[in-house]
């Protein structure tokens, strides 16, 4: 069978068996690794796996994963992400849709020490969905701010899509986590001004909430001062270079844990309902590497992403029509698979297509095919990346956010949450044309960081 | 995380969900050890003295704790699926596919067992080591085995609810 | 093309290592073999796996052919890595080499068991990158964190009054940049891909381009594979892997290395290359560091001191005329 059939063909089990509630991970350990037997032999499968699964779980840029999960769990406990919310509703709540911008607001601050969109989800989640329910918002604006909000998990920095990224390309990350972070606050805005569209349009979906009084805002405004402070201390680090970010995890783990130790909210039983909700969702992220790393294999081995390279240089298409192509490409593969998967996928074999494309690996800004050097393109091809595959967090059939806050709004129908979310995958689709077009959006502060 | 997460168990479906948790609660002591190593690292470091070898104790201590997290994750549902294409099944019909998922999961289980019991003898006989603590390898197999047999066991304490459900008993 | 092999290794598909080392010499096994033999190159852990795990994947037949550095998997490779010793080897990639095939057959091979070797080689050898700290003795190294390339590579920093610190390469920019270190122990052939030039103001190597011990790495095919090949393939192999070639291989590194501190040099850093007695010194700061090799591969029964003995003659007597 020729490579593109045969992975194409393996794409097509795969979503088959996701469609019928096989877990994402499970269904490609189980395409991937048959897929590799099919092709070379069980033997050969059955020697890879005495150590692939200990590799993948000790990749030392990895163990922050479970870490920033965690801080995210205490975090919770310890009352930070409701204080987060209180204190953006209290600026934004009176006006109409305001507690949606809230939440989105609280998403980003919370997206600011925790790496990973389904944490962000969930956590947020759990906070505004009751208050946006108690202040009569319509289902699909709830459930879509939510889902779209979680996705602030990642585009704002740290974020582990990116950290992946950047082993992949053997990029900094600390560089990686400095280009994201204007992209991730374009995205607030453009989040909350959709939210005020969306309401201008249909009033009914989100109406103003009470107003409060001087003391009551005063609380709330005081009440996110730890929270500021204690991600100033980990963000803080990670920028200014203290640290790197696995040490600033740690770093945030224990200081959320001492502040919540201190207020008295996690005592013991909270300590072990946190590690639990660690253990599940970590649990659940390493099964979808190793099943990536599987199913990376087995394409590699069938020939598919090689054979698409291959294409694109033959093909003779103007550099920036291959990144467009490349970006549509990620969004349409992103309806059916999560985010890290379709980055440890794709981006080890299309990455040295465009250095191809710009002119080598040593290439300077003169005379380039994208017109920047090929360290500022790592950086600039990064932040589209992850904005095109954390689309596929809310994109229908396989959207992960979506999936998550439905879990948490039994009676809204998840069809209602995808349609919630679609104003936010608009808004998302401006902001890659934005990029695209003004790559000085995403070098402008590593550059000035680094002097 | 579904129903079964917070179900209430007896026999010896209960005495396996204990252990597991159990298990899982020491992998989760175990990441809180390398949070706390790595914070004494970054003190110690400001006054010139880093733990060493923090970094490859982070990466081993980590790698243990995730397989520990990984039988947790099956026996509380905690995998990721996609509910959209099977909303309109019945339960009966959901406990079926479900039941394809806890036999996927008791393969796979079983398989990396018998392959990194394998995988343990190279790293032992080659003499696979840490860069600079010189800790052999292979000690990191013997928690991640065990976990990979309570995985085992999750995955039948998940075969056990659906079959339950198939048969009208739950 | 009857015959197939998968080439693995764990950098880009445009470093040098695979341009101007891999894809020649995959070129040449090709061209030898009349087109029976195709070589897939698969960069970047394209076929799953992190680094370390490259020597067992060759082993276990994984995959056929791999290209790794020896010390990611420490102590598994005690013989060969004599060569990676200060004083034994100096400043010359290509004498090392070898160095390397001439004592393969007789002292080198129990190493490989499960692999056929195809070339070993070194880079151009480490040298001392400081962020902002002037080296020219021993002592000036004293207190100060170093990034460590390798297990021998720690030794020497210890031995030099210094602490190793471990951690991954694409973290070294920033790390050197907020001084979580204060300098590496790499060769300058890393600074084109890392932009090293950026974050640090000083490049030290000893007198006559003389370096603090260097890296070994390997090129192998899985043992059964190779021994289930007819003479005429297996000949092709050898043919591209004889004696020119690893010598050639080290012309390929001090190249590389030539480009690295090139680059540092136009964009300004300070290229201090020390005198003969300031040289002295770091070779008597860093004897310990044999020694302690020596008493750690005797654990495992190999005579290192003959060993050292026998590489420092080798080199020597390959030694390119400059
Ligand atoms: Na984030
Ligand atoms: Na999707």
């Amino acid at each position: 069978m020729d490579p593109i059939t045969l992975g194409f063909s393996a794409l097509i089990i795969l979503v088959a068996l996701i469609a019928v509630r096989i877990p994402i991970g499970y269904a490609m350990i189980l395409v991937g690794g048959v897929g590799v037997a099919f092709l070379n032999g069980p033997a050969l499968l059955f020697n890879q796996l005495k150590t692939l699964a200990y590799g993948q779980f000790s990749i030392y840029d990895l163990s922050v994963v479970p870490m920033f999960i965690l801080m995210g769990a205490l975090a919770s406990k310890a009352g930070l992400s409701t204080a987060l919310f209180r204190c953006a509703n209290a600026w934004m709540g009176q006006m109409r849709g305001g507690t949606a911008m809230a939440a989105i607001a609280a998403c980003a601050g919370f997206g600011a020490v925790c790496g990973s969109s389904l944490a962000t989800a969930s956590t947020m989640g759990r906070v505004a969905l009751p208050e946006l329910k108690r202040y009569g918002y319509s289902g699909a604006l709830a459930t879509g701010t939510l889902a779209a909000g979680g996705v602030l998990g990642i585009l704002i920095p740290p974020s582990v899509v990116l950290i992946i990224y950047a082993i992949i390309v053997e990029a900094n990350i600390v560089t990686m986590f400095a280009a994201a972070l204007l992209p991730g606050l374009l995205a607030v805005l453009l989040f909350i001004l959709t939210i005020a569209i969306y309401v201008w349009i249909r009033p009914e979906a989100g109406p103003r909430g009470d107003g409060i009084d001087a003391r009551e805002f005063r609380e709330a405004t005081l009440g996110v001062i730890p929270v500021v402070l204690i991600f100033g201390i980990v963000l803080g680090g990670i920028y200014g270079g203290f640290y790197n970010p696995t040490p600033a995890a740690s770093i945030g783990v224990a200081l959320v844990w001492l502040y919540g130790a201190l207020r008295g909210r996690i005592k013991l039983p909270e300590l072990i309902d946190s590690i639990k909700e660690t253990a599940g969702t970590t649990g659940m992220i390493y099964l979808i590497l190793l099943g990536a790393e599987l199913m990376k294999i087995f394409m590699s081995r069938a020939g598919l992403p090689q054979a698409t390279a291959e294409w694109i240089i033959q093909s003779g298409y103007a550099p920036m029509t291959v990144m467009v192509l490349l970006l549509i490409a990620l969004i349409l593969l992103g309806c059916l698979m999560d985010s890290l998967s379709m980055i440890l996928l794709v981006i080890p074999f299309f990455w040295p297509v465009l250095i191809d494309l710009n002119g080598g690996i040593y290439q300077g800004a003169e005379g380039a095919g994208f017109g920047m050097s090929t360290e500022d393109l790592k950086v600039w091809f990064g932040i589209l990346a992850l904005i095109v595959v954390e689309l596929g967090l809310i994109t229908p059939p396989v959207g992960m956010n979506v999936f998550v806050i439905s879990a948490l709004a039994k009676d809204t129908p998840m069809i209602e949450t995808f349609k919630g979310v679609m104003p936010f995958f608009g808004a998302e689709i401006v902001r890659v044309v934005v990029l695209l077009a003004f790559p000085g959006f995403v070098l402008w502060l590593p550059r000035l960081l680094a002097g | 995380m579904t129903d079964i997460a917070n179900k209430s168990r007896t026999g010896w479906t209960g005495a396996a969900v204990w252990l597991i948790t159990l298990w899982a609660l020491l992998g989760g002591a175990l990441l809180l050890s390398v949070v706390l190593m790595n914070v004494a690292s970054i003190l110690g470091a400001i006054v010139g003295n880093a733990v060493p070898g923090d970094f490859e104790l982070t990466e081993i201590g980590v790698a243990v704790a995730v397989f520990a997290f990984l039988p947790y994750t099956q026996v509380t549902d905690a995998n990721v699926t996609a509910d959209i294409f099977t909303s309109g099944a019945g339960p009966r019909m959901v406990a079926f596919l479900k039941l394809l998922g806890a036999l996927i999961a008791l393969g796979f289980a079983l398989l990396l067992l018998w392959r990194m019991y394998a995988g343990m003898g190279d790293q032992r006989d080659y003499g696979y080591t840490t860069t600079i603590l010189q800790l052999p390898v292979w000690l990191a197999f013997i928690p991640i085995l065990i976990s990979l047999a309570l995985l085992a066991l999750a995955a039948v304490v998940s075969l056990r609810d659906h079959t339950d459900i198939l048969r009208g008993k739950a | 093309q009857e015959y197939t092999f998968r080439l693995h290794h764990l950098l880009g598909a445009r470093a040098p290592a695979q341009t101007e080392m891999l894809e020649p010499w995959a070129r040449q096994v090709e061209e030898n073999s009349g087109g029976q033999v195709k070589i897939e190159i698969f960069p970047a852990m394209t076929l799953g796996g992190r680094p370390p795990e490259l020597v067992q994947q060759a082993r276990d037949g994984v995959v056929d052919l791999i290209w790794t550095v020896n010390g990611y998997t420490p102590g598994l490779f005690p013989r060969t890595e004599v060569m990676e010793l200060p004083t034994v080897f100096k400043n010359d990639p290509k004498a090392a080499n070898l160095a390397l095939f001439d004592m393969f057959e007789s002292d080198l091979k129990d190493d490989y068991k499960g692999l056929e070797v195809m070339f070993l080689h070194v880079h151009a050898g480490q040298a001392i990158q400081m962020v902002d700290k002037e080296v020219r003795t021993p002592a000036d190294l004293a207190g100060t964190k170093l990034r460590i390339p390798t297990r021998t590579g720690a030794w020497v920093i210890e031995a030099l009054g210094a602490s190793p610190i471990g951690m991954p390469v694409p973290e070294l920019p920033p790390a050197l940049q907020k001084k979580v270190v204060d300098g590496a122990l790499i060769p300058f052939e890393i600074i084109p891909p890392l932009a090293i030039q950026d974050q640090t103001q000083y490049q030290i190597e000893l007198f006559d381009e003389e370096r603090l011990g260097t890296t070994t790495f390997q090129v192998s095919m899985n043992g059964d594979r190779w021994a289930g090949l007819p003479d005429d393939i297996k000949k092709a192999f050898k043919d591209a892997s004889g004696r020119d070639w690893w010598g050639h291989v080290g012309e390929v590194w001090r190249g590389t290395d030539d480009f690295g501190i090139k680059l540092a040099t136009d964009a300004g850093n300070t290229h201090i290359i020390l005198t003969e007695e300031e040289t002295q010194a770091f070779r008597d700061a860093m004897a310990p560091v044999v020694d302690h090799w020596v008493a750690d591969v005797s654990g495992s029964g190999i005579d290192g001191a003959a060993l050292v003995e026998k590489a420092r003659k080798l080199v020597a007597d390959n030694a390119s005329s400059k």
